[in-house]
């Protein structure tokens, strides 16, 4: 369970042509990423899988459902935290599938907090967090979710450097725990290399699928890998595709 | 507790000077009492006549208690309603405003003409004071929501009814609390003029009949009864507000996205 698929999807808001026959396929417990120049309608298409718009043409569809226009099927982990101040971190992590409408698991909540070293902040309100663990809480609430992907929106942009390597070698691990279906839309290609099995290359407007490029690298992944070649190699492969 | 002493302190000073200087001023100037009774004589009278306005306190305290929990439930309401159906808004927003428009002082005889001298002429007029302030303030809270947050919930696929009570809601209780806080000290204010309309008990009465007989100091007794009334209920909605809104005092750094004033 978990495998999602744009077939030929196009969308445009009036005369603003935003994508144009976006295909892609993320399998089950895969990792993909998506890298595009800045409004180049990335956030479309998670507006697209979320179910808030319909898609002009081209068909959306997880395990063979067509979910055009259909809300609920995704897990999802907005830019900015968005974490409910009035709600502990324990209520905030258990919003997700409280929307979902499927039955709390407290063991597997405490467990997931636990896994982003918040034990003992269970009962924290949001504002007594650091920017750093507000983003591990909003991730684990979409772990939480019962959805089999989980969409996430550019998740660390506004973290500083060195939070966000950390951020993203943690969101590895707890990923190779849980083995969910990831789809990621970033602007970094260091963090796309870094975390992915597989990037896609999206032009400027109107967003076409420019390459599909297949990340050679190990798992588990460590921060030496940044600096090697092969990485470097194809970070500049991928650097002068989004140049043209 | 300690900072409730150490912020009240300097009001309580000036409230002390300020009676100071009234009582010697109108020792100096030789006021008559009829006119501008002496703070002393005003709390002498609040002692002897215990007995003469006790039984008023009742009678507005059950008045005004019924219109507050009455209005601000009729507030409530209205504000869900307006908000969740459009349609109402449009067609009653404006009657809203205009319901403020009328004096109360007008539509009160009126009350009474279609409703008699009973309890319910009173509890609408306490009603129709309390209950704008709290729909006012609930219907901002509902439409200030957070962005980020609303948007979140839409992309994992949450009903309207699920973002009203989970963020909607929620994010507007800080406001609603203070339309609560104004309604709790207008329910007094309503409860005593409707009760100079023709009642046979209450604070409203018992100033009536003072003023009617020159008894200025038991008119500035009805005055602190008065306050010390509406100022009890401001308290107990204060200590509501801070036992619901807990998480608002916790933790320093606002840095969610969600402000609130």
């Amino acid at each position: 369970m978990g495998q999602l698929t744009l077939e030929n999807v196009s969308k445009s808001y009036g005369s603003n042509h935003v994508l144009q026959e976006i295909s892609l396929s993320v399998k089950e417990g895969e990792f993909v990423s998506i890298v595009g120049p800045s409004g180049s309608g990335k956030s479309t298409i998670f507006q697209l899988i979320g179910g808030l718009y319909t898609p002009d043409s081209g068909t959306i569809s997880l395990d063979g459902t067509v979910l055009n226009n259909s809300r609920g099927h995704i897990s999802y982990m907005p830019q900015s935290p968005a974490l409910f101040p009035w709600r502990t971190v324990l209520q905030n992590v258990e919003l997700s599938s409280e929307i979902a409408g499927s039955k709390q698991d407290r063991a597997k909540t405490i467990e997931l907090i636990k896994s982003a070293g918040l034990s003992g902040y269970e009962n924290a309100y949001p504002n007594e967090l650091s920017g750093g663990m507000k983003q591990r809480v909003s991730f684990i609430r979409s772990l939480n979710a019962p959805q089999s992907i989980i969409c996430l929106d550019e998740p660390f942009s506004a973290l500083d450097e060195f939070t966000r390597l950390e951020m993203q070698q943690w969101l590895l691990s707890i990923w190779e725990t849980y083995k969910k279906s990831i789809l990621f839309i970033t602007h970094d290609i260091d963090e796309a290399l870094f975390l992915s099995d597989r990037i896609i290359v999206l032009s400027d407007k109107p967003a076409v699928v420019k390459d599909e490029v297949i990340v050679p690298f190990e798992r588990s992944r460590s921060e030496e890998l940044l600096m090697s070649d092969p990485f470097l190699t194809l970070k500049r492969e991928i650097y002068n595709l989004l140049r043209g | 507790m300690k900072s409730a002493v150490n912020k009240g302190w300097r009001p309580l000073l000036v409230f002390i000077l300020l009676l100071v200087i009234w009582e010697s001023a109108a020792r100096l100037f030789d006021v008559p009492g009829w006119l501008l009774p002496l703070p002393t004589q005003i709390a002498k009278e609040a002692f002897t006549g215990y007995s003469l306005y006790a039984s008023h306190i009742m009678s507005t305290l059950t008045l005004s208690a019924t219109g507050y929990v009455v209005g601000i439930t009729v507030g409530i309401v209205v504000a869900i309603l307006l908000f969740r159906v459009p349609f109402l808004q449009q067609a009653f927003y404006p009657l809203l405003i205009v319901s403020q428009n009328i004096p109360i002082i007008v539509l009160a005889p009126l009350l009474v003409i279609w409703f008699g001298f009973g309890m319910l002429p009173k509890v609408i007029v306490i009603v129709l004071v309390c209950f704008f302030p709290v729909t006012i303030a609930a219907l901002d809270g509902f439409r200030q929501t957070d962005r980020d947050m609303l948007y979140y919930l839409k992309m994992i696929g949450a009903s309207n009814r699920q973002i009203f009570w989970k963020l909607q809601w929620p994010h507007s209780l800080p406001s609603l609390f203070s339309g609560l806080k104004i309604a709790a000290t207008y329910s007094v204010m309503g409860a005593v003029i409707s009760e100079w309309l023709g009642a046979n008990k209450g604070i409203g009465v018992y100033m009536t009949l003072a003023s009617s007989s020159f008894k200025t100091d038991r008119v500035f007794v009805a005055i602190v009864l008065i306050i010390i009334l509406s100022l009890t209920y401001f308290g107990i909605i204060l200590a509501v507000e801070k036992s619901v809104l807990r998480w608002r005092s916790k933790g320093g750094n606002e840095s969610n996205g969600a402000t609130h004033s």
